[in-house]
């Protein structure tokens, strides 16, 4: 049969290409919309209908950099002539720039966090993810399911005794607080998918190292590690990313000097007319990381959503 | 679909020369940190709670003493109505979203699975939503579901005074939707893993015994795909469960109480009324429940492996 | 040693002797313009000092969340606070607001702010001659309009016919309710009206409250806590149902919304009429962003059966309990800057709404904006909310309740008011001031 209907099968195959296509653009538009209003002018971003086709500026994007205030009189064509490309920017939209905002130290906050924070979380989980693949442990899937289970508590939940205990600790709005519950969030994750990466790699070569001399740490150390290393790196990018777009702590644990930028992004409303070029520049800025990382990590994506459980 | 081959070595073997750390203390110094430092940051927070859940207390004035009540808390919480209307609502979000992404991401990956240029490139690309923060994509869609400079309405041909976030019979679909619109990449990213796996000769046989698409789809690809598919309902049904960043960046709950699912209620309780006590009991509800679908989860997660 | 490296330590260096060397001081307010005027005052304050002064804002819907948050775990991550009127109350008993009294004799604080603001924004408990905050922003309700449609010859005639008497600026709220329905006109893309549905924090009360106050109704009683009968009495109930009514006259999409909501559609030409705070109308006079400056006119609150009233906003600026000496002392310095009258008609020439009495009376404030004038006016007739600490508890169920009768519709004024005043009752009871 399938040699009869082979043209019939092209078409529907065509048609089914085509079909793909058509939800991947649908699935994109909204992307595509936030990246384009953040460079859209004022009116544009609120003009009714949408602006779809649009002379690109950078206003919102400044804005989002900037402080600013409403401009009461014109400034000065020899002022004018002194100011940056961005105070230009800015006075064309009746507003002038008092200081830079918050939203750089924001996003040097997330980064930080972020990366220290997957640092440990790889680390402990590594070693750990090694002891349980390699070694007996008396109640071994007990021990993994209460690693797990630690994932799977509501964060709204947890948070009002991590709170006290914080406030009581002086931990509120720190860095270190910040990253410890960071890296307990990305822990479990950690082990998991890193037991599966350990468990791939046979257990000869260590027993082989081992026969020649090296120690067991040795054996781990430079036979198993240089072996996971590709699962260590898809593990820190994805704890990175959970990491990165973690809203719920950070809104109530870092409520001022280390909030990292997704909190910090919605209160961009502005000051009297919600800006949304603005907003959607920080959260395009925000969102360039994740887009270039989900590109690095597609081969592991499966694996990490499923704790390691699927591995393809 | 490949499944790791799990070998343990044996702990001791004898003949082998070792002069570092024994194997017990390797493993006690690599496994124990991780679970000390887990039941600190979780364990012991979560015994305060349950004892601050049979109190009366306020987070907002630590100074006052801790006034014992017993389950005085537990009981007011489900006797309102209010609470098994939040109940009730979440359920409904989580029962209407994880439909809606199962079907279209199941359609999708039924779509993708074939022969195509640029194949994973558009996977990828689909995938994208689902690696975002909920709490941006909250706030975008936010824009995006504004009736007049929004781009839904005019893509669905509505006009420009037909509210979804300010409207309480549709602010829940809206937020229904962008939950599909995140999440339904996942369950395609699943089913696509489990469709793939399928041994094309199954379905060379049927095509040979000239069975309907229909017949083939019941008895060849679901079935096989099923496994998949419910590790994906179990893993969003419990994300969605747990649900705030998205709802509370979009409506913030509104309008009224339509999309105030329970961590919305249970953080406007903790942290703007600061009752600690009533919340930590209410936290305590929820966390029971979580509990009761994470070990359903974990159970099956075990199954799938060990296949 | 590699360039990453050296940057990295450059980095560090810079951090560390930037936090032990620069005198620096935070200010927490709300995300508005006024926090910007402050911060472009603040310039000035460096200029002559070197202390350099950082405006921290984040936005009106969780400004007191955060805040509370913070004071909550004793933090020190601002070292002033411009706090909301209602929040002296929470401040001064929790332990987290710094007492002034000591300041304000040696500054004469009291004798130079009205009298209004300094017993709004400063005093706790009232008449108590303790102090807590230095007025910093007078703030009320009021209204922006179109004049260049309420003053078009044809509209005027139409109104006239309809109505029967002369289309203006409203005298009372039912001619408000009147000039809302007739400017309503969905299909040309014109709305009536925009009023304060917003959920979070307190935007849907401040906008009954006016209507609340003007019909007689009542939010209790702040001296001796009643409730029952006076939040759920037949005026508050009707100006609940007044305020309603008012709702269908707003734009579409109109459920959740606030200041900035109100600014925008007012900007785009489609309202007729706007109430928001003064405090957010510098935006309307940005004619980059309101192409309909020169046809914008301002207006104070209208009449109710029981007279004229204002809901109260504005806010005090407090000094962080929990913050070291050092930066106390930095703070003293700025307030005591801050107070000067030069530099409270500074203040007012970047836009800040002064309290100090001399500037407030000048001739040079009243003209300085188009609704300075109203802004005055205004001042003469504001009402709070409750200012005692659990004011925050109290709003909680008031905006549930009354958002779910308005936006939702669901269920009448009047289950929706018992359910308040319940709630309330029992909060008061609670927090020991009943039985």
């Amino acid at each position: 049969m399938a040699a009869v209907v082979s043209k019939n099968n092209k078409l529907y195959n065509q048609l089914m290409v085509a079909t793909v296509l058509v939800v991947t653009f649908i699935m994109l538009v909204p992307i595509y919309w936030i990246a384009s209003t953040s460079f859209k002018s004022y009116n544009d971003s609120v003009s009714i209908p949408p602006t779809v086709f649009f002379e690109p500026e950078m206003t919102g994007v400044v804005k989002v950099f900037t402080k600013r205030t409403i401009l009461r009189k014109d400034p000065s064509p020899a002022k004018l002539a002194k100011s940056a490309w961005y105070e230009k920017i800015i006075f064309k939209a009746g507003e002038k720039v008092l200081r830079a905002s918050a939203f750089p130290s924001r996003l040097w906050n997330s980064i930080v966090i972020c990366v220290v924070s997957t640092a440990i979380a790889l680390m402990m989980g590594t070693f750990a993810a090694y002891a349980f693949s390699r070694f007996k442990i008396f109640g071994k899937d007990d021990w993994l399911f209460f690693i797990l289970s630690q994932k799977m508590l509501p964060p709204m939940v947890v948070i009002i005794p991590i709170f006290l205990m914080y406030r009581t600790l002086g931990l509120i709005d720190s860095y270190s607080g910040m990253i410890l519950i960071y890296t307990a969030m990305n822990l479990p994750f950690a082990v998991w998918l890193m037991k599966g990466f350990v468990d791939e790699i046979p257990i000869e070569y260590e027993e082989a190292a081992m026969i020649d001399g090296y120690t067991r740490f040795q054996a781990f150390w430079k036979i198993v590690l240089p072996q996971s290393v590709t699962g260590m790196a898809a593990t820190s990018v994805f704890c990175f990313i959970t990491a990165w777009n973690e809203f719920a702590l950070a809104l109530i644990l870092a409520p001022r000097n280390v909030q990292t930028a997704p909190p910090f992004i919605p209160s961009q409303v502005g000051s009297g007319i919600p800006d949304w070029t603005a907003i959607a520049a920080g959260a395009t800025i925000f969102l360039i990381p994740v887009m270039i990382f989900t590109f690095l990590l597609r081969k592991h994506l499966l694996r990490g959503v499923t704790f390691g459980a699927i591995r393809k | 679909m490949a499944v790791g081959v799990h070998k343990e070595a044996t702990n001791s073997q004898p003949g082998l020369a070792r002069t570092g750390l024994s194997d017990l203390s390797i493993r006690n110094l690599f496994i124990i940190p991780t679970i000390a430092f887990l039941a600190c940051m979780n364990i012991f927070p979560l015994i305060w709670s349950l004892f601050l859940s049979f109190h009366e207390w306020r987070a907002n004035l630590p100074d006052e003493k801790a006034v014992y009540v017993g389950i005085q808390h537990y009981r007011d919480i489900l006797n309102d109505p209010a609470f098994w209307q939040t109940f009730s609502l979440t359920a409904q979000y989580v029962l209407y979203a994880v439909v809606g992404e199962l079907v279209v991401g199941f359609g999708v990956a039924l779509l993708l699975n074939r022969e195509m240029k640029a194949k994973g490139v558009i996977t990828t690309l689909l995938l994208l939503p689902m690696m975002m923060s909920p709490a941006v994509v909250g706030l975008f869609w936010k824009l995006l579901w504004n009736p007049g400079w929004g781009i839904v309405n005019p893509i669905f041909g509505l006009a420009n005074d037909y509210a979804w976030l300010s409207d309480a019979n549709r602010a829940l679909w809206a937020v229904v939707i962008t939950d599909i619109w995140m999440w339904a990449p996942f369950v395609m990213l699943l089913s696509l893993a489990g469709l793939s796996a399928i041994p094309k000769h199954l379905y060379e046989a049927a095509e040979i015994d000239r069975a309907s698409w229909w017949f083939t789809f019941r008895n060849i690809t679901l079935p096989l795909v099923t496994p998949l598919l419910l590790i994906a309902i179990i893993f969003r049904t419990m994300e969605n469960f747990k649900q705030f960043d998205m709802i509370f960046t979009m409506t913030g709950g509104g309008p009224g109480t339509s999309t105030e699912v329970h961590s919305i209620r249970l953080y406007r309780m903790a942290f703007q009324s600061w009752d600690t006590g009533k919340s930590s009991a209410f936290a305590y509800i929820l966390l029971i429940m979580v509990i009761g679908i994470s070990m359903i989860y974990i159970k099956y997660l075990n199954k799938i492996k060990e296949r | 040693m590699n360039l990453l490296k050296k940057l990295t330590l450059g980095i560090l260096a810079l951090t560390i002797s930037s936090a032990l060397y620069a005198q620096k001081l935070t200010i927490f307010w709300a995300e508005w313009d006024p926090a910007n005027q402050l911060q472009e005052l603040a310039e000035m304050y460096t200029e002559e000092t070197g202390v350099d002064v950082v405006v921290e804002t984040t936005p009106w819907p969780d400004f007191q969340t955060k805040t509370f948050t913070e004071f909550a775990a004793k933090g020190s991550s601002f070292d002033m606070v411009v706090g909301d009127s209602q929040w002296v109350g929470a401040g001064v008993k929790g332990g987290h607001y710094v007492k002034l009294n000591d300041f304000f004799k040696e500054h004469k604080v009291a004798e130079t702010m009205t009298a209004g603001t300094v017993a709004a924004y400063a005093e706790y408990p009232q008449g108590s001659k303790n102090y807590y905050a230095i007025p910093t922003e007078g703030d009320a309700d009021g209204w922006a309009y179109r004049k260049d449609w309420f003053e078009d010859p044809k509209e005027m005639a139409n109104f006239q016919k309809k109505y029967g008497y002369k289309l203006d600026v409203p005298e009372t709220w039912a001619q408000l309710k009147d000039i809302a329905e007739f400017f309503h006109r969905p299909d040309e893309g014109r709305y009536g009206v925009t009023v304060y549905t917003g959920k979070g924090y307190d935007a849907l009360t401040m906008g009954i409250e006016n209507v609340i106050f003007a019909f007689g109704g009542s939010l209790g009683d702040y001296a001796t806590y009643k409730v029952e009968g006076l939040v759920n009495s037949k005026e508050t109930i009707a100006a609940v149902e007044y305020y309603k009514e008012l709702y269908q006259f707003t734009p579409p999409d109109w459920g959740d919304t606030f200041f900035a909501e109100a600014n925008q559609v007012f900007t785009q030409g489609k309202v007729a009429m706007s109430m928001n705070y003064f405090a957010f109308f510098p935006a309307l006079t940005n004619k980059k962003v309101n192409p309909h400056v020169a046809g914008t006119g301002y207006f104070s609150n209208p009449k109710g059966p029981a007279g004229r009233f204002a809901a109260l906003g504005g806010q005090g600026m407090s000094i962080n309990s929990y913050i070291s000496d050092s930066q106390k002392k930095l703070s003293y310095d700025f307030l005591a800057w801050f107070v000067k009258e030069e530099n409270q008609r500074k203040w007012a020439e970047v836009g800040g709404f002064t309290c100090n009495k001399a500037v407030l009376e000048s001739e040079a404030f009243l003209n300085a904006t188009p609704f300075n004038a109203a802004f005055k006016e205004t001042m003469f007739m504001v009402k709070d909310f409750w200012a005692i600490p659990e004011f925050a508890d109290l709003l909680e169920p008031i905006q549930r309740n009354m958002h779910q009768y308005i936006v939702a519709d669901q269920g009448t004024a009047k289950e929706g008011l018992d359910n308040v005043a319940r709630e309330w009752k029992e909060i008061l009871k609670k927090a020991g001031y009943t039985n």
